[in-house]
């Protein structure tokens, strides 16, 4: 089962009209900064010994168009609580990761980026001493703002390197057409990842159609471990150990999917999302695991399949945890401007910023102290809403249970290697992972 | 030994035969122009279908029901096709000129004067021949960020390749043909070697130089790798590039990315046949020499 | 016939007539200057810095590391790396099938019939579109949503449509297609110029000696074009080893599932800048150095011999 990634929301989230809900500029009145206000009244100035006349580049990750107001809006706010800070904005998309690593290479690597945790972006960079060590740089009453397991989400070495930003409720969109044609109803969708094969069967044997899943191919061992509940290195971190017998059980259950032709395959390990999207929107996939905005996105372009849509729980991986699917925000190391850097992070992913951002879209904030306002408690209209009230729930019990991986680029691709022989090619599941830890060993 | 040397009679079996022969060969004249021509006027025709019309359909639809021009319209709003023509013509025709020059300068001594190291020279820049450029790329990359910083600009793409060892190879066969005594003549009325070179030499050797400037001109327009890793900002895209970003950034959309394909593949294909017969000629001028 | 050879007055033949003779000949070197100094930095200095990052750990910012024969041995148990050897060598069956066919273009083109000029620009417009163009292009006639798929389901080859490039066994194949259409059209016009050079009087002659159309090429032009096979096959086989810009574009920036795609410099490209390995990527680059050099020396040795016959 697969973990979308932040990647489909943001999609989702950069395509949906922000027409239905309030205005977004609206600020929470009783904190509403005052222009010019020097930075010691203001509240949300929470970082002190902000350089003068720093200009510092913030990336967003596929934001623009659609949140062009909402971030330019925060933006002002932030330069008018620090003021002497200039932020110059660029939004990046599709090639966000090229283009920071990019980026990173030609040495002008962004002082403020937004990473995506879910991904292992903030783990890949962090890992590779490009961020900048928010737990020990951050004030404590600044890191308390934060749910505690989100902030600690990409943890390396025991350091957290982002400030958590928006969150996403994985859910699970369900094409009520499709599931009754199988006799199935919204209800009978598993609770846990071991009863998709038999869902997948039942759908492909009264339907004909296959299941729409693809593998988060950038983070093969982060599926491993949540969905699979498969321990991938070692304790000492001393050697890789995702050849288990409870990797091979998770990969021996897509292989018997694919034999059982239950899925697409060439759907199942492309790096190119769209595809498993545009098989939804299509109306020829039985459901669809991302969050719930998604949901705004396929009334845009198929109005008919919209009518058909329900969501349902996302399924528990073998681990019993379910992974956050957070967007943070992190600090280049050796930026010329640390404070300032800092500054901006914290200020969009202060409790204020966080709740305008979910007024205008679905998505969650990462403070705790956003969810007391009582848009949240409001009843969710649109079903795309549903998810709401469950939110804080939800967000709170997410969990990072992933080690620190040296080399995550490389051995992502051995990874990538051996699921695909055994799903191309046929090679058994034990040795094809057996193969790949003795060639992830080798880089430790 | 010819016998022959009337005229065949002329019967009409003779002519029906000549007339199928021409039918036929027409025939597969126009059945290789579809083959050859079909991805992009599919490209083409997929551009101009709006949203109505289906992309995929059993049967195929060619032709659009619902045509619109939106499609360009998003491309251009979103990338700066303009910048990137601009970008490609700046840095193709610097490079053409610049190469040729250079190139042609080289060649001079290695073909017609003798001097020390000469030999040893030209086979070092043979050897050079034999390595791939696309080794180079590595060092060279780190040189254009850390020693040169002209990464992202088109001094990036123009520079590394101006000295062509090709380019000087190809020359000096053409100035290898040229009489001696043509210069001599030149040096006895008292000209600087520069002069010769410029006023005797080159306006000899002028179709090889066409030759080398045609064909430079079309590696370096259609130069993907390279530009690729220098160039970060859209503004500063060649074409290749540009066509790389529009594929990643509308990558569900194939009527956007069919648009952004024929935005740059049309005007190419129009200035191609205004210029194709001295274009041909050149290249097939290059082989003989 | 040495241009000393006829006494020249003093200040003549130098760069600068005025010039005072300062060292035997400077002019020589003057001339090669420009040229051979941007080979020292552009060529010379990047290839011994080439072989010198193949012995470290490089990310491309930080200091190299020196790490010895560490990439080679590694070299040596990558399967990816033979993957994209095998693949790089598989690929130059582009190089015969495009001799065939060019030549077989050209013939058919080689003739005087009214707006032959317009078809033979027209075979020509795949080598001018650039090969990102293409590759889109093709790309996309291979989607699922694509020309292909339609029209094998509309025959009902197919039940549904298929992912082609998602298919391990079919990229290749597709990539090697589209280098092959591609640069027919680019070869024809070499052998089209050489094909107008062949007297008429051979044909002439092959004719009464009895043969028909295809006897008369086989015997007639395809030796008369032996130079032009000669070259295209050296140019064309040395561009198939170096294969970049298709299978970007075709798989879209992974080389495939399963590798099936990835050529030596794909993988080249792919270890030094999208994961940062540029040692590593330094002792692919050597491989690929080493097959360059024994396909160029194999060249020069069949070459020598041609000529000395």
């Amino acid at each position: 089962m697969n973990l979308r990634r932040i990647y489909f929301i943001l999609v989702v989230v950069a395509l949906v009209a922000a027409a239905c809900t309030g205005p977004g500029a609206s600020a929470s009145p009783s904190t509403a900064a005052s222009a010019g206000a020097s930075t010691s009244t203001n509240p949300e100035a929470v970082i002190d010994g902000v350089e003068e006349g720093a200009e510092i580049t913030f990336w967003t990750f596929f934001l623009s168009p659609t949140f062009d107001e909402y971030i330019e809006d925060t933006i002002a706010r932030f330069e008018e609580t620090y003021p002497g800070v200039t932020v110059n904005w660029e939004d990046h998309q599709a090639t966000f990761l090229d283009d920071y690593r990019g980026a990173i290479r030609t040495n002008s690597q962004p002082d403020v980026a937004n990473l995506s945790n879910n991904e292992g972006w903030v783990r890949e960079f962090a890992e590779a001493g490009k961020l900048l060590n928010l737990s020990e740089n951050l004030p404590q009453d600044v890191i308390d703002q934060y749910f505690p397991n989100l902030f600690m989400d990409s943890v390396v070495d025991g350091a957290s390197y982002q400030v958590p930003w928006y969150q996403a409720v994985p859910v699970e969109i369900v094409n009520t057409q499709i599931f009754e044609d199988a006799g199935l109803s919204v209800a009978d969708f598993p609770t846990e990842f071991v009863g998709i094969p038999q869902l997948c069967q039942t759908i492909k044997d009264e339907t004909g159609k296959l299941c729409d899943i693809r593998l988060t191919v950038s983070d093969y061992l982060a599926q491993m471990t949540y969905e699979g509940g498969v321990d991938v290195m070692s304790e000492d971190g001393s050697a890789f150990t995702f050849d288990s017998p409870e990797a091979v059980e998770w990969l021996q259950t897509y292989v018997d999917m694919v034999a059982a032709e239950t899925v697409d395959r060439a759907a199942l390990t492309t790096a190119d999302d769209r595809v498993a999207l545009e098989l939804f929107t299509s109306g020829e996939a039985p459901f669809y695991q991302t969050g719930p905005q998604l949901i705004r996105e396929v009334k845009d372009s198929n109005p008919d399949l919209y009518e058909q849509l329900a969501i349902a729980p996302f399924p528990i991986g073998r681990s019993g945890v379910i992974q956050p699917t957070s967007q943070g925000i992190a600090v280049r190391a050796d930026t010329e401007f640390p404070n300032a850097s800092m500054a901006l992070a914290v200020f969009f992913t202060n409790a204020i910023s966080q709740l305008e951002f979910s007024k205008i879209v679905a998505v969650y904030p990462s403070t705790p102290e956003s969810y007391e306002d009582p848009f949240f408690s409001e009843e969710p209209e649109l079903v795309e809403d549903s998810a709401r009230p469950l939110a804080f729930d939800l967000i709170s019990q997410a969990e990072n249970i992933l080690p620190t991986i040296p080399n995550k680029a490389d051995v992502n691709e051995i990874v990538r290697r051996a699921v695909e022989e055994a799903i191309f090619n046929g090679a058994d599941p034990q040795q094809a992972l057996s193969d790949g830890v003795a060639q992830a060993n080798e880089l430790l | 030994m010819r016998m022959f040397t009337a005229a065949r009679p002329r019967t009409p079996v003779r002519t029906i035969r000549r007339v199928l022969s021409v039918v036929f060969w027409y025939a597969v004249l126009l059945l290789m122009a579809v083959v050859t021509v079909f991805p992009l006027l599919w490209i083409v025709l997929t551009s101009l279908k709006g949203p109505e019309d289906p992309i995929f359909s059993v049967p195929p639809q060619f032709l659009p029901t619902d045509p619109s021009l939106n499609s360009y319209g998003r491309v251009l709003d979103t990338l700066p096709v303009g910048s990137f023509f601009a970008n490609s013509i700046l840095v193709s025709v610097s490079v053409t000129i610049l190469s040729t020059l250079i190139c042609a300068l080289a060649a001079f001594p290695l073909a017609k004067m003798r001097f020390r190291g000469r030999d040893p020279i030209f086979y070092l820049l043979l050897a050079t021949l034999i390595v791939p450029v696309q080794l180079t790329y590595i060092p060279s990359f780190v040189l254009a960020v850390q020693v040169f910083h002209y990464y992202d600009t088109i001094l990036a793409l123009i520079l590394p390749s101006v000295a062509s060892a090709f380019n000087i190879f190809l020359l000096r066969q053409a100035f290898k043909s040229v009489p001696d005594e043509l210069l001599d003549a030149a040096r006895i009325d008292g000209a600087s070697e520069l002069r010769i070179w410029w006023s005797v030499l080159l306006p000899v050797v002028r179709p090889s130089l066409a030759a080398v400037g045609i064909f430079t001109f079309v590696v370096s327009w259609n130069d993907f790798l390279w530009p690729s890793l220098m160039l970060h900002t859209r503004e500063n895209m060649t074409l290749p590039v540009g066509l790389a970003a529009l594929q990643g950034l509308f990558s569900s959309d194939f009527r956007s990315i069919a648009a952004g394909v024929a935005m740059t593949v049309i005007p190419i294909l129009i200035f191609f046949i205004a210029v194709q017969r001295q274009f041909v000629r050149g290249l097939a001028g290059a082989v003989k020499g | 016939m040495a241009i000393e050879s006829r006494p020249l007055p003093p200040g003549r033949g130098r760069l600068w007539p005025g010039l005072r003779r300062m060292s035997p000949r400077l002019d020589p070197y003057l001339f090669l200057a420009p040229a051979l100094l941007l080979v020292a930095i552009f060529v010379i200095y990047p290839i011994g810095t080439v072989i010198y990052y193949s012995f470290t750990d490089f990310d491309l910012i930080t200091e190299p590391q020196w790490v010895g024969l560490e990439n080679y041995t590694r070299l040596l148990d990558d399967p990816t790396f033979w993957k994209a050897l095998t693949n790089s060598l598989i690929y130059l069956i582009a190089t015969p099938t495009l001799i065939v066919l060019s030549i077989g273009l050209a013939i058919v083109v080689n003739r005087r019939l009214p707006g032959i000029g317009l078809f033979r620009a027209l075979y020509y417009v795949p080598a001018v579109s650039g090969s990102i163009a293409i590759g889109i292009s093709w790309r996309w006639l291979f989607d699922r949503n694509g020309f292909v798929n339609s029209i094998l389901v509309s025959l009902g080859i197919l039940d549904r449509p298929v992912q082609w490039l998602s298919e391990p066994d079919f990229v290749l194949p597709i990539a090697i297609l589209l280098t092959v259409w591609a640069g027919v059209g680019y070869y024809a016009v070499i052998f089209l110029a050489g094909l107008q050079n062949v007297p008429e009087e051979l044909y002439d002659a092959a004719e009464i000696d009895g043969a028909n159309s295809l006897q008369k090429h086989w015997h007639v032009s395809i030796p008369a074009l032996r130079p032009q096979i000669t070259f295209v096959a050296i140019i064309s086989s040395l561009a198939a080893l170096k294969v970049f810009d298709e299978i970007y574009v075709l798989t879209n920036r992974t080389g495939g599932i399963l590798d099936s795609g990835v050529t030596i410099v794909f993988y080249l490209w792919k270890q030094a800048f999208t994961l940062s390995n540029a040692g590593y990527a330094s002792a692919i680059a050597m491989a690929l150095l080493v097959i360059t050099l024994a396909f160029s020396v194999g060249y020069v040795r069949v070459l020598e011999r041609r000529f000395e016959t």
